[in-house]
């Protein structure tokens, strides 16, 4: 009765090590530079394109004095939002939200060197 | 003009072809009927491959087919001769690689007759892609004493085991560096260079986990279709020009750690010796020790997408906290010339006054570091709010070897 269980068990390990999100994925997991339609489809976690004509893909958040943009409803974006811990000094406006061009500068509101 | 050919590829009675200007070639062993190339060619008449010379200079500038060339001219004033020969090599491989040796000895012929005009061949510097390697080894090869041989992944079927005559090879000219991207066996992996050619070695990121991108995605890597298509099918194998081409812009942004294997360097290799680590691509003949070692192998990651260069730097953080948590490290750098993005430095299981240290391929050169950022989470939900620090950091430069 114990050697069937351990086999099973066994198969149950190597099925979860098999089922394991892979490295690269198509429709989620995507890498840097592949094609996207959302964020949420990134690793990174951000679908970004250079204009509204362009196409969109995977790239990363912005750093620290990098360009960003406030978190948008869209989930793509034209400037990347920040990297956690992060946060973008853009002021919402209404017609920014609309068009997606919340615009502003990472920084870190813990720092006392970088005032916003 | 003579030429006698035994009209069976396969039969191959040694025979023989000869023209004016370039002299005779012959499909004898080792150029024919070796275990690598077992089918029998000759190579093209010279007016068949119609090899043609483009020149480029700072005054006639007009950009022609080779990015590369209009780059080079952002940084120094050169002559830069894009050689084409497209009609020899859209054709059967077997042939194309045949064709090499007529290509080859055009440069050569081309040398010889700068000679006339008193210009030392040790000013050349020819750079070859693919094939185009192997065109420049046979030029080498044809007029001893040119400076400089880059071969950008050289082609690996047809070449590669087979003797220093017919393949790109150190004694080709004073000083031969090698970009290899696509090293992996040509069946299964369709790779296609070649791994034992010469001196300077440079493997990027891994030789063989290049960075690929999906089908659809590589297809429409940018907004022209037909380098995207390029990219499709030889992704990696364009890879090595592309550095190349970075790499007259980024002078630094392309270091090669000399290592004995790339499992090694992802662990081990760092920093650079004292003398300097020699760089990727352009400025590769800058390595002082250039010609002290016949055979040096380099190792160096690259980024994925455009803006290729990296800079290597080595952090060690040790922790401070309370508890045991589950989770992952972030480190930015800062510096004078700037700050990085945040790189994971480990994941798992993180236990205070543990010091975890790993590389970082950073996108931006910072300069003198200034000050680290340090930033964890948790990978599951934790309601007894752990905090953890770190007690210190520790930043190496990999250029320098500063702490």
């Amino acid at each position: 009765m114990v050697l069937p269980l351990r086999l099973l068990l066994a198969t149950l390990l190597v099925a979860l090590a098999l089922g394991a999100p892979s490295e690269q994925g198509l429709i989620f997991n995507l890498d840097t530079g592949e094609l996207c339609l959302q964020s949420a489809q990134c690793k990174s976690g951000c679908c970004q394109r250079d204009s509204g004509l362009s196409l969109a893909r995977c790239s990363p958040k912005a750093a620290e004095t990098q360009d960003c943009s406030l978190k948008s409803l869209y989930g793509v974006y034209y400037k990347c939002p920040c990297e956690s811990g992060l946060s973008c000094d853009a002021d919402w406006t209404i017609v920014g939200s609309i068009t997606n061009t919340d615009y502003g500068v990472c920084y870190d509101k813990r720092d006392p060197t970088t005032s916003r | 003009l003579l030429y006698i050919w035994s009209n069976n590829p396969f039969l191959g009675s040694s025979s023989e072809v000869c023209y004016d200007r370039l002299g005779c070639f012959t499909d004898d062993i080792p150029w024919s009927g070796t275990a690598e190339r077992p089918i029998y060619r000759l190579p093209w008449s010279p007016e068949k491959i119609d090899a043609q010379f483009f020149l480029h200079t700072k005054e006639n500038g007009n950009s022609y087919q080779v990015r590369t060339n209009v780059r080079m001219l952002t940084v120094e004033d050169v002559n830069c001769i894009a050689v084409s020969w497209k009609k020899g090599a859209r054709c059967q491989y077997t042939q194309a690689s045949n064709n090499v040796r007529v290509v080859g000895a055009e440069i050569a012929y081309f040398v010889n007759v700068l000679d006339q005009y008193s210009y030392s061949p040790a000013n050349v510097h020819i750079i070859g892609h693919s094939l185009g390697a192997h065109v420049a080894g046979e030029a080498g090869k044809r007029r001893p004493g040119i400076g400089r041989i880059t071969g950008l992944d050289p082609a690996q079927p047809y070449f590669q085991d087979t003797p220093i005559e017919v393949r790109l090879d150190k004694s080709d000219a004073e000083f031969v560096d090698v970009i290899h991207t696509d090293t992996a066996p040509t069946i299964p992996n369709l790779g296609s260079s070649l791994l034992d050619t010469c001196c300077l070695f440079f493997f990027c990121y891994g030789n063989i986990a290049l960075p690929t991108k999906d089908l659809l995605s590589a297809a429409l890597v940018s907004i022209h279709l037909f380098t995207g298509t390029k990219d499709f099918v030889a992704c990696n194998h364009l890879r090595s020009y592309k550095y190349y081409s970075d790499s007259i812009v980024y002078p630094d942004g392309f270091l090669g750690y000399a290592c004995g294997s790339y499992d090694a360097f992802k662990v081990s290799c760092f920093p650079c010796p004292s003398g300097g680590c020699p760089n990727m691509g352009h400025y590769a003949d800058k390595f002082k020790g250039k010609t002290s070692d016949s055979f040096v192998k380099l190792y160096l990651n690259t980024a994925e997408a455009k803006d290729f260069p990296l800079w290597r730097y080595q952090v060690s953080v040790k922790l401070s906290g309370s508890t045991k948590v589950t989770g992952y490290v972030n480190i930015a750098l800062y510096g004078d010339d700037g700050n990085t993005r945040q790189h994971q430095i480990f994941q798992g299981s993180l236990k205070p006054d543990n010091t975890y240290t790993a590389f970082v391929d950073a996108e931006h050169k910072v300069g003198k570091v200034t000050k680290v950022k340090f930033l964890w989470n948790n990978s599951v939900l934790n309601p007894t709010l752990p905090k953890l620090g770190a007690a210190t950091v520790t930043v190496q430069f990999g250029e320098t070897g500063e702490v």
